[in-house]
Protein backbone atom coordinates (compact mmCIF):
# COMPACT_ATOMS: atom_id res chain seq x y z
CA UNK A 1 0.00 0.00 0.00
CA UNK A 2 1.20 3.47 -0.76
CA UNK A 3 2.60 5.34 2.18
CA UNK A 4 0.54 8.44 2.76
CA UNK A 5 1.61 11.82 3.99
CA UNK A 6 0.71 12.71 7.54
CA UNK A 7 -0.82 15.90 6.17
CA UNK A 8 -3.23 13.99 3.94
CA UNK A 9 -4.56 11.79 6.72
CA UNK A 10 -4.51 13.61 10.02
CA UNK A 11 -6.58 16.72 10.56
CA UNK A 12 -4.62 19.77 11.69
CA UNK A 13 -6.03 19.52 15.19
CA UNK A 14 -4.46 16.08 15.71
CA UNK A 15 -1.11 17.22 14.33
CA UNK A 16 -1.32 20.15 16.70
CA UNK A 17 -1.96 17.84 19.65
CA UNK A 18 1.10 15.77 18.71
CA UNK A 19 3.26 18.89 18.52
CA UNK A 20 1.96 20.06 21.88
CA UNK A 21 3.70 17.07 23.42
CA UNK A 22 7.10 17.75 21.88
CA UNK A 23 9.48 19.52 24.30
CA UNK A 24 9.92 23.21 23.57
CA UNK A 25 13.62 22.76 22.86
CA UNK A 26 12.75 20.65 19.79
CA UNK A 27 9.88 22.74 18.53
CA UNK A 28 11.90 25.59 17.13
CA UNK A 29 13.54 23.23 14.68
CA UNK A 30 10.22 21.64 13.74
CA UNK A 31 9.06 24.93 12.29
CA UNK A 32 11.20 24.08 9.27
CA UNK A 33 9.45 20.77 8.55
CA UNK A 34 6.57 22.29 6.65
CA UNK A 35 4.60 25.45 6.26
CA UNK A 36 1.72 23.78 8.07
CA UNK A 37 3.86 22.89 11.10
CA UNK A 38 5.37 26.35 10.95
CA UNK A 39 1.98 28.04 11.31
CA UNK A 40 0.80 25.62 13.99
CA UNK A 41 3.88 26.22 16.13
CA UNK A 42 4.05 29.98 15.50
CA UNK A 43 0.50 30.55 16.70
CA UNK A 44 0.66 32.49 20.01
CA UNK A 45 -2.21 30.39 21.30
CA UNK A 46 -0.10 27.28 20.69
CA UNK A 47 2.75 28.72 22.75
CA UNK A 48 0.39 29.41 25.62
CA UNK A 49 -1.14 25.92 25.44
CA UNK A 50 2.27 24.32 25.17
CA UNK A 51 3.45 26.12 28.25
CA UNK A 52 0.60 24.67 30.29
CA UNK A 53 0.93 21.30 28.66
CA UNK A 54 4.55 20.59 29.48
CA UNK A 55 5.45 20.83 33.14
CA UNK A 56 7.93 18.01 32.67
CA UNK A 57 10.48 20.11 30.82
CA UNK A 58 11.47 22.23 33.79
CA UNK A 59 14.62 20.43 34.68
CA UNK A 60 17.23 22.59 33.07
CA UNK A 61 19.68 24.55 35.14
CA UNK A 62 21.01 27.78 33.88
CA UNK A 63 24.67 28.15 34.68
CA UNK A 64 26.95 31.07 34.23
CA UNK A 65 30.66 30.58 33.87
CA UNK A 66 32.95 33.46 34.75
CA UNK A 67 29.99 35.80 34.74
CA UNK A 68 29.78 35.95 30.99
CA UNK A 69 29.12 32.55 29.39
CA UNK A 70 25.81 30.78 29.87
CA UNK A 71 24.94 27.10 29.78
CA UNK A 72 21.88 25.01 30.11
CA UNK A 73 22.45 21.81 31.99
CA UNK A 74 19.76 19.24 31.37
CA UNK A 75 19.62 17.62 34.75
CA UNK A 76 17.58 14.56 33.98
CA UNK A 77 20.09 13.57 31.33
CA UNK A 78 22.93 14.39 33.69
CA UNK A 79 21.60 12.30 36.54
CA UNK A 80 20.59 9.49 34.25
CA UNK A 81 24.00 9.25 32.61
CA UNK A 82 25.97 9.74 35.83
CA UNK A 83 27.44 12.86 34.32
CA UNK A 84 29.69 10.95 31.96
CA UNK A 85 28.79 12.51 28.68
CA UNK A 86 28.53 16.11 27.69
CA UNK A 87 25.26 15.95 25.79
CA UNK A 88 23.40 17.40 28.74
CA UNK A 89 25.37 20.62 28.66
CA UNK A 90 24.51 23.15 26.02
CA UNK A 91 26.13 26.52 25.68
CA UNK A 92 23.67 29.28 24.88
CA UNK A 93 24.52 32.54 23.20
CA UNK A 94 23.91 35.35 25.63
CA UNK A 95 22.18 38.47 24.38
CA UNK A 96 25.41 40.41 24.83
CA UNK A 97 27.40 40.53 21.66
CA UNK A 98 30.48 42.41 22.84
CA UNK A 99 33.86 40.69 22.99
CA UNK A 100 34.81 39.74 25.59
CA UNK A 101 31.20 39.13 26.60
CA UNK A 102 29.77 41.51 29.14
CA UNK A 103 29.50 40.54 32.73
CA UNK A 104 25.93 39.85 33.74
CA UNK A 105 23.86 38.56 36.61
CA UNK A 106 20.61 36.61 36.73
CA UNK A 107 17.91 38.34 38.74
CA UNK A 108 15.08 35.91 38.25
CA UNK A 109 13.02 33.90 35.84
CA UNK A 110 9.41 33.38 34.98
CA UNK A 111 7.61 31.34 32.33
CA UNK A 112 10.75 30.70 30.32
CA UNK A 113 12.08 34.22 30.46
CA UNK A 114 15.27 35.01 32.31
CA UNK A 115 15.77 38.45 33.79
CA UNK A 116 19.38 39.51 33.43
CA UNK A 117 21.17 42.52 34.73
CA UNK A 118 24.11 44.11 33.06
CA UNK A 119 26.23 46.79 34.56
CA UNK A 120 25.62 49.67 34.86
CA UNK A 121 21.82 49.95 34.63
CA UNK A 122 20.43 47.69 32.04
CA UNK A 123 17.84 44.99 32.53
CA UNK A 124 17.45 42.39 29.84
CA UNK A 125 14.50 40.04 29.58
CA UNK A 126 15.64 37.08 27.59
CA UNK A 127 14.11 33.87 26.32
CA UNK A 128 17.18 31.63 25.97
CA UNK A 129 15.28 29.20 23.81
CA UNK A 130 14.13 31.55 21.11
CA UNK A 131 16.84 34.16 21.68
CA UNK A 132 14.31 36.97 21.90
CA UNK A 133 15.41 39.82 24.13
CA UNK A 134 14.11 43.05 25.46
CA UNK A 135 16.35 45.70 27.02
CA UNK A 136 15.14 48.15 29.62
CA UNK A 137 16.95 50.92 31.38
CA UNK A 138 15.92 51.64 34.93
CA UNK A 139 17.20 55.16 35.20
CA UNK A 140 13.72 56.18 36.42
CA UNK A 141 14.51 54.98 39.89
CA UNK A 142 17.99 56.33 39.71
CA UNK A 143 16.95 59.93 39.20
CA UNK A 144 15.27 60.00 42.60
CA UNK A 145 18.24 58.53 44.37
CA UNK A 146 21.10 60.41 45.87
CA UNK A 147 23.60 57.74 45.00
CA UNK A 148 23.49 55.63 41.91
CA UNK A 149 20.91 52.91 42.19
CA UNK A 150 22.20 49.51 41.16
CA UNK A 151 20.41 46.24 40.98
CA UNK A 152 20.62 43.93 42.72
CA UNK A 153 22.62 45.44 45.57
CA UNK A 154 20.54 48.57 46.12
CA UNK A 155 17.32 46.60 46.39
CA UNK A 156 15.87 45.13 49.54
CA UNK A 157 13.73 42.80 47.54
CA UNK A 158 13.34 42.21 43.86
CA UNK A 159 11.44 39.77 41.76
CA UNK A 160 10.18 39.02 38.29
CA UNK A 161 6.69 37.74 37.63
CA UNK A 162 3.72 37.55 35.32
CA UNK A 163 0.37 39.23 35.81
CA UNK A 164 -2.12 37.12 33.88
CA UNK A 165 -4.98 39.56 34.46
CA UNK A 166 -3.17 42.26 32.51
CA UNK A 167 -1.00 39.95 30.39
CA UNK A 168 2.03 41.83 31.65
CA UNK A 169 5.43 40.95 33.06
CA UNK A 170 6.58 42.98 36.05
CA UNK A 171 9.94 43.56 37.64
CA UNK A 172 9.20 44.40 41.27
CA UNK A 173 11.81 46.30 43.27
CA UNK A 174 11.65 47.36 46.92
CA UNK A 175 14.37 49.76 47.94
CA UNK A 176 15.21 52.21 50.66
CA UNK A 177 16.12 55.81 50.06
CA UNK A 178 19.15 56.74 52.10
CA UNK A 179 17.97 54.62 55.00
CA UNK A 180 14.84 56.67 55.43
CA UNK A 181 11.90 55.93 53.26
CA UNK A 182 10.98 52.62 51.73
CA UNK A 183 9.83 52.54 48.16
CA UNK A 184 8.17 49.95 46.07
CA UNK A 185 8.28 50.25 42.32
CA UNK A 186 7.46 47.93 39.53
CA UNK A 187 8.46 48.02 35.94
CA UNK A 188 5.71 47.00 33.55
CA UNK A 189 7.16 45.42 30.44
CA UNK A 190 3.93 45.93 28.57
CA UNK A 191 3.87 49.68 28.98
CA UNK A 192 7.62 49.99 29.39
CA UNK A 193 7.16 52.26 32.38
CA UNK A 194 7.83 52.34 36.08
CA UNK A 195 4.82 52.30 38.36
CA UNK A 196 5.13 53.50 41.92
CA UNK A 197 3.16 51.31 44.31
CA UNK A 198 1.74 52.28 47.67
CA UNK A 199 1.67 48.77 49.11
CA UNK A 200 3.05 48.81 52.63
CA UNK A 201 6.31 46.96 53.07
CA UNK A 202 6.77 44.90 56.20
CA UNK A 203 9.24 46.42 58.67
CA UNK A 204 11.98 46.07 59.52
CA UNK A 205 12.86 44.42 56.28
CA UNK A 206 16.16 42.71 55.96
CA UNK A 207 16.82 39.91 53.58
CA UNK A 208 20.08 38.15 53.11
CA UNK A 209 21.64 38.53 49.71
CA UNK A 210 20.72 34.99 48.77
CA UNK A 211 17.05 35.37 49.49
CA UNK A 212 16.36 38.83 48.11
CA UNK A 213 15.46 37.27 44.76
CA UNK A 214 11.78 36.49 44.65
CA UNK A 215 10.32 33.24 43.47
CA UNK A 216 7.39 33.42 41.08
CA UNK A 217 4.59 30.92 41.59
CA UNK A 218 0.81 30.98 41.27
CA UNK A 219 0.58 34.60 40.16
CA UNK A 220 2.67 35.92 43.02
CA UNK A 221 6.29 36.55 43.96
CA UNK A 222 7.52 34.96 47.20
CA UNK A 223 10.38 35.87 49.50
CA UNK A 224 11.62 34.74 52.89
CA UNK A 225 12.42 37.88 54.84
CA UNK A 226 14.90 37.79 57.67
CA UNK A 227 14.88 38.00 60.62
CA UNK A 228 11.50 36.40 61.09
CA UNK A 229 9.66 38.20 63.86
CA UNK A 230 6.69 35.93 63.89
CA UNK A 231 6.44 32.52 62.31
CA UNK A 232 3.09 33.50 60.85
CA UNK A 233 4.86 36.04 58.65
CA UNK A 234 7.65 33.78 57.47
CA UNK A 235 6.85 34.04 53.80
CA UNK A 236 6.26 37.36 52.13
CA UNK A 237 3.99 37.32 49.09
CA UNK A 238 3.45 39.97 46.46
CA UNK A 239 0.30 39.32 44.45
CA UNK A 240 0.76 40.38 40.83
CA UNK A 241 -2.90 41.07 40.23
CA UNK A 242 -3.82 43.07 43.32
CA UNK A 243 -0.23 44.41 43.60
CA UNK A 244 -0.28 44.09 47.37
CA UNK A 245 1.75 42.24 49.96
CA UNK A 246 0.53 39.50 52.22
CA UNK A 247 2.28 36.94 54.37
CA UNK A 248 2.05 33.24 54.87
CA UNK A 249 2.95 31.10 57.85
CA UNK A 250 5.93 28.79 57.92
CA UNK A 251 5.20 25.07 58.41
CA UNK A 252 5.69 25.26 62.17
CA UNK A 253 7.61 27.64 64.41
CA UNK A 254 10.64 25.52 63.76
CA UNK A 255 13.36 27.72 62.36
CA UNK A 256 16.15 28.53 64.63
CA UNK A 257 16.59 32.17 63.92
CA UNK A 258 20.27 31.77 63.17
CA UNK A 259 19.44 29.80 60.07
CA UNK A 260 18.79 31.58 56.83
CA UNK A 261 15.92 29.80 55.19
CA UNK A 262 15.93 29.70 51.41
CA UNK A 263 13.04 29.30 49.06
CA UNK A 264 12.82 27.08 46.00
CA UNK A 265 10.33 25.43 43.67
CA UNK A 266 10.30 21.64 43.89
CA UNK A 267 7.98 19.79 41.56
CA UNK A 268 5.94 22.94 41.11
CA UNK A 269 5.52 23.34 44.88
CA UNK A 270 6.88 26.05 47.11
CA UNK A 271 9.59 24.75 49.43
CA UNK A 272 11.60 26.24 52.29
CA UNK A 273 14.99 24.85 53.21
CA UNK A 274 17.42 25.66 55.96
CA UNK A 275 20.38 24.16 57.76
CA UNK A 276 19.64 22.44 61.00
CA UNK A 277 22.82 22.61 63.03
CA UNK A 278 21.53 20.41 65.87
CA UNK A 279 20.77 17.45 63.69
CA UNK A 280 23.46 18.22 61.09
CA UNK A 281 20.86 18.12 58.38
CA UNK A 282 19.20 20.27 55.79
CA UNK A 283 15.50 20.39 56.38
CA UNK A 284 13.29 20.91 53.34
CA UNK A 285 9.66 21.74 53.93
CA UNK A 286 7.51 21.38 50.85
CA UNK A 287 4.05 22.93 50.64
CA UNK A 288 2.41 20.28 48.48
CA UNK A 289 -0.79 22.24 48.05
CA UNK A 290 -0.46 25.95 47.65
CA UNK A 291 -1.59 27.87 50.74
CA UNK A 292 -2.79 24.69 52.45
CA UNK A 293 -1.01 24.78 55.79
CA UNK A 294 -1.57 21.10 56.53
CA UNK A 295 0.17 20.08 53.31
CA UNK A 296 3.67 21.09 54.47
CA UNK A 297 5.82 17.97 54.23
CA UNK A 298 9.31 17.59 55.68
CA UNK A 299 12.25 16.04 53.88
CA UNK A 300 15.49 15.78 55.80
CA UNK A 301 18.75 15.63 53.93
CA UNK A 302 21.43 14.20 56.22
CA UNK A 303 24.05 16.87 55.66
CA UNK A 304 24.45 20.61 56.06
CA UNK A 305 24.57 23.22 53.30
CA UNK A 306 22.48 21.31 50.82
CA UNK A 307 20.99 23.55 48.19
CA UNK A 308 17.96 21.86 46.62
CA UNK A 309 17.71 22.52 42.90
CA UNK A 310 14.80 20.59 41.55
CA UNK A 311 12.65 17.51 41.73
CA UNK A 312 13.63 15.07 39.00
CA UNK A 313 11.10 13.29 36.83
CA UNK A 314 11.78 10.20 38.92
CA UNK A 315 10.78 12.01 42.07
CA UNK A 316 14.26 12.59 43.49
CA UNK A 317 15.31 15.84 45.09
CA UNK A 318 18.45 16.91 43.30
CA UNK A 319 20.66 19.49 44.89
CA UNK A 320 24.17 20.69 45.23
CA UNK A 321 26.57 20.99 48.09
CA UNK A 322 29.34 23.50 47.97
CA UNK A 323 32.47 22.08 49.52
CA UNK A 324 35.51 24.31 49.50
CA UNK A 325 35.89 25.60 45.95
CA UNK A 326 34.52 22.53 44.25
CA UNK A 327 30.94 22.18 43.29
CA UNK A 328 29.66 18.70 43.63
CA UNK A 329 26.29 17.46 42.64
CA UNK A 330 24.68 15.14 45.06
CA UNK A 331 21.68 13.20 44.12
CA UNK A 332 19.43 12.35 46.96
CA UNK A 333 16.88 9.75 46.28
CA UNK A 334 13.91 10.69 48.33
CA UNK A 335 10.51 9.30 47.97
CA UNK A 336 8.26 12.18 47.03
CA UNK A 337 5.08 10.33 47.84
CA UNK A 338 5.94 9.25 51.35
CA UNK A 339 6.50 11.69 54.13
CA UNK A 340 9.57 12.74 56.04
CA UNK A 341 13.12 11.53 56.33
CA UNK A 342 13.04 8.77 53.85
CA UNK A 343 16.52 8.95 52.46
CA UNK A 344 17.09 5.94 50.32
CA UNK A 345 20.46 6.52 48.87
CA UNK A 346 23.04 9.19 48.27
CA UNK A 347 25.56 9.49 45.54
CA UNK A 348 27.69 12.16 44.05
CA UNK A 349 27.83 13.53 40.57
CA UNK A 350 30.47 15.88 39.37
CA UNK A 351 29.73 18.56 36.88
CA UNK A 352 33.25 18.51 35.52
CA UNK A 353 32.31 19.68 32.07
CA UNK A 354 31.06 23.07 33.17
CA UNK A 355 33.41 23.85 36.00
CA UNK A 356 34.22 26.30 37.32
CA UNK A 357 30.78 27.73 37.76
CA UNK A 358 30.40 30.89 39.67
CA UNK A 359 26.71 30.97 39.71
CA UNK A 360 23.93 28.48 39.31
CA UNK A 361 20.45 29.69 38.80
CA UNK A 362 17.26 27.78 38.82
CA UNK A 363 15.22 29.08 35.96
CA UNK A 364 11.68 28.26 35.23
CA UNK A 365 10.83 25.97 32.40
CA UNK A 366 11.46 26.47 28.73
CA UNK A 367 8.70 28.11 26.86
CA UNK A 368 7.97 29.57 23.49
CA UNK A 369 5.91 32.41 24.88
CA UNK A 370 6.95 35.73 23.45
CA UNK A 371 6.74 39.02 25.22
CA UNK A 372 3.89 41.18 24.19
CA UNK A 373 4.65 44.80 24.57
CA UNK A 374 3.63 48.26 23.74
CA UNK A 375 6.14 50.99 23.17
CA UNK A 376 5.16 54.31 24.66
CA UNK A 377 6.98 57.35 23.48
CA UNK A 378 7.70 59.80 26.24
CA UNK B 1 -24.25 -18.68 37.82
CA UNK B 2 -23.53 -15.06 37.07
CA UNK B 3 -25.49 -13.15 34.50
CA UNK B 4 -24.22 -13.57 30.93
CA UNK B 5 -21.63 -11.05 29.82
CA UNK B 6 -23.40 -8.11 28.17
CA UNK B 7 -22.28 -7.48 24.62
CA UNK B 8 -22.56 -4.54 22.28
CA UNK B 9 -22.28 -4.43 18.50
CA UNK B 10 -19.87 -2.19 16.66
CA UNK B 11 -20.12 -1.76 12.91
CA UNK B 12 -17.05 -0.85 10.85
CA UNK B 13 -16.96 1.28 7.71
CA UNK B 14 -17.12 -1.96 5.67
CA UNK B 15 -20.37 -2.83 7.58
CA UNK B 16 -18.65 -5.70 9.35
CA UNK B 17 -20.16 -6.32 12.79
CA UNK B 18 -17.97 -6.82 15.86
CA UNK B 19 -19.47 -8.10 19.10
CA UNK B 20 -17.60 -6.81 22.16
CA UNK B 21 -18.09 -7.01 25.92
CA UNK B 22 -19.93 -3.87 26.87
CA UNK B 23 -17.77 -3.35 29.94
CA UNK B 24 -14.60 -3.33 27.84
CA UNK B 25 -15.77 -0.49 25.62
CA UNK B 26 -17.52 1.45 28.37
CA UNK B 27 -14.35 1.49 30.42
CA UNK B 28 -12.19 2.83 27.62
CA UNK B 29 -14.31 4.86 25.25
CA UNK B 30 -15.85 8.06 26.54
CA UNK B 31 -18.24 8.15 23.56
CA UNK B 32 -19.55 4.61 24.02
CA UNK B 33 -19.82 5.14 27.77
CA UNK B 34 -22.00 8.19 27.09
CA UNK B 35 -24.17 6.29 24.63
CA UNK B 36 -24.83 3.50 27.12
CA UNK B 37 -25.42 5.90 29.99
CA UNK B 38 -27.88 8.13 28.19
CA UNK B 39 -29.77 5.11 26.89
CA UNK B 40 -29.24 5.83 23.20
CA UNK B 41 -27.97 2.27 22.75
CA UNK B 42 -30.62 -0.43 22.70
CA UNK B 43 -29.14 -3.86 23.45
CA UNK B 44 -31.77 -5.73 21.44
CA UNK B 45 -31.56 -3.78 18.20
CA UNK B 46 -28.77 -1.22 18.07
CA UNK B 47 -25.35 -1.43 16.62
CA UNK B 48 -22.95 1.44 16.83
CA UNK B 49 -21.95 2.58 13.34
CA UNK B 50 -18.33 3.66 13.10
CA UNK B 51 -18.28 4.93 9.55
CA UNK B 52 -14.79 6.32 9.71
CA UNK B 53 -13.14 3.23 11.24
CA UNK B 54 -12.25 0.33 8.96
CA UNK B 55 -12.42 -3.30 10.09
CA UNK B 56 -8.67 -3.74 10.46
CA UNK B 57 -8.37 -0.69 12.69
CA UNK B 58 -11.52 -1.48 14.68
CA UNK B 59 -10.18 -4.95 15.41
CA UNK B 60 -6.97 -3.42 16.73
CA UNK B 61 -8.89 -0.95 18.88
CA UNK B 62 -11.01 -3.74 20.36
CA UNK B 63 -7.84 -5.77 21.01
CA UNK B 64 -6.36 -2.84 22.87
CA UNK B 65 -9.41 -2.23 25.04
CA UNK B 66 -9.89 -5.93 25.78
CA UNK B 67 -6.28 -6.44 26.76
CA UNK B 68 -6.21 -3.37 28.98
CA UNK B 69 -9.45 -4.38 30.68
CA UNK B 70 -8.39 -7.94 31.47
CA UNK B 71 -4.74 -7.25 32.17
CA UNK B 72 -4.89 -3.96 34.01
CA UNK B 73 -3.37 -5.64 37.07
CA UNK B 74 -0.32 -6.86 35.14
CA UNK B 75 2.94 -5.22 36.03
CA UNK B 76 3.82 -2.03 34.21
CA UNK B 77 6.67 -3.59 32.28
CA UNK B 78 4.50 -6.31 30.75
CA UNK B 79 1.85 -3.79 29.79
CA UNK B 80 4.41 -1.51 28.19
CA UNK B 81 5.89 -4.40 26.26
CA UNK B 82 2.43 -5.36 25.06
CA UNK B 83 1.71 -1.74 24.03
CA UNK B 84 4.99 -1.51 22.12
CA UNK B 85 4.17 -4.72 20.26
CA UNK B 86 0.62 -3.46 19.66
CA UNK B 87 1.86 -0.23 18.05
CA UNK B 88 4.36 -2.01 15.87
CA UNK B 89 2.45 -0.99 12.73
CA UNK B 90 3.29 1.09 9.67
CA UNK B 91 2.65 4.80 9.71
CA UNK B 92 -0.68 4.52 7.87
CA UNK B 93 -1.85 2.04 10.47
CA UNK B 94 -0.73 4.38 13.21
CA UNK B 95 -2.66 7.33 11.73
CA UNK B 96 -5.76 5.17 11.35
CA UNK B 97 -5.50 4.09 14.98
CA UNK B 98 -5.06 7.67 16.07
CA UNK B 99 -8.15 8.77 14.16
CA UNK B 100 -10.18 5.89 15.62
CA UNK B 101 -8.98 6.51 19.18
CA UNK B 102 -9.77 10.18 18.74
CA UNK B 103 -13.24 9.42 17.36
CA UNK B 104 -14.07 7.02 20.18
CA UNK B 105 -12.23 9.13 22.76
CA UNK B 106 -10.07 6.36 24.16
CA UNK B 107 -7.78 8.47 26.27
CA UNK B 108 -5.07 6.02 27.26
CA UNK B 109 -4.74 4.81 23.67
CA UNK B 110 -4.55 8.43 22.49
CA UNK B 111 -1.77 9.15 24.99
CA UNK B 112 0.07 6.07 23.85
CA UNK B 113 -0.12 7.02 20.17
CA UNK B 114 0.71 10.69 20.72
CA UNK B 115 3.71 9.60 22.77
CA UNK B 116 4.85 7.20 20.05
CA UNK B 117 4.59 9.81 17.31
CA UNK B 118 6.31 12.36 19.54
CA UNK B 119 9.22 9.95 19.95
CA UNK B 120 9.39 9.53 16.16
CA UNK B 121 9.94 13.30 15.94
CA UNK B 122 12.22 13.99 18.88
CA UNK B 123 15.87 14.52 18.09
CA UNK B 124 15.45 13.88 14.38
CA UNK B 125 16.72 16.02 11.53
CA UNK B 126 14.20 17.77 9.30
CA UNK B 127 14.90 15.59 6.27
CA UNK B 128 14.42 12.50 8.40
CA UNK B 129 11.12 13.77 9.80
CA UNK B 130 9.88 14.54 6.30
CA UNK B 131 10.76 11.01 5.23
CA UNK B 132 9.12 9.39 8.28
CA UNK B 133 5.88 11.28 7.77
CA UNK B 134 6.17 11.24 4.00
CA UNK B 135 5.91 15.01 3.72
CA UNK B 136 6.75 15.66 0.07
CA UNK B 137 5.04 18.97 -0.26
CA UNK B 138 6.35 21.05 2.62
CA UNK B 139 4.63 24.20 1.37
CA UNK B 140 7.64 26.49 1.60
CA UNK B 141 8.65 28.43 -1.49
CA UNK B 142 12.04 27.39 -2.91
CA UNK B 143 13.41 30.70 -1.60
CA UNK B 144 12.10 30.11 1.93
CA UNK B 145 13.42 26.56 1.93
CA UNK B 146 16.84 27.70 0.77
CA UNK B 147 16.87 30.46 3.36
CA UNK B 148 16.04 27.98 6.15
CA UNK B 149 18.68 25.53 5.02
CA UNK B 150 21.24 28.30 4.89
CA UNK B 151 20.31 29.70 8.28
CA UNK B 152 19.99 26.39 10.14
CA UNK B 153 22.14 23.87 8.26
CA UNK B 154 22.43 21.68 11.38
CA UNK B 155 18.65 21.15 11.43
CA UNK B 156 18.70 19.25 8.14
Amino acid sequence: MEKKSIHDILPLELIRRILLRVPASHLFRLKCVSKCWYSLISDPHFAELHFHHSPASTNALFCIKNGNVAYFVYLDALVFNDGNDASHVKEVCTPFKTKPPSHFEVLGSCRGFVLLHRHPQCLVVWNPLTGSTRRISYSGIDSRMYNGFRLPKSARLYGFGYDASRDDYLVVVAWCERRRQDHLDCLSLRTNSWIHLDAALPKPLRVSKDTSTGLFLNGAIHWVPWPIKDHRDAILIFDMKSRTFSTMSEPEPAFSYESYPGIVLLGGCLALYYDCLDSCSTDIWVMKEYKVQSSWTLYQIPCLFFLPLYLSNNGDIIGEIILSDKIEKKKFLMSWEESCSHVLNIFVLRLTSVQPMLCIERVSCHSLVTLRMRIIRT
Amino acid sequence: MGSPVKKIMLCSSEKEIFSVEEQVMVQHSVIINNMIEDGSYNHEESKIPLDCVDSKTLKKVIDYCTHHTHHHNDNQEDLEAWDAQFLNVDSNGLYDLLMAANYLEIRNLLDLIYGTIKNMIKGKKIDEIRRIFNIKDHGFTPEEEEQNRKEYPHFY
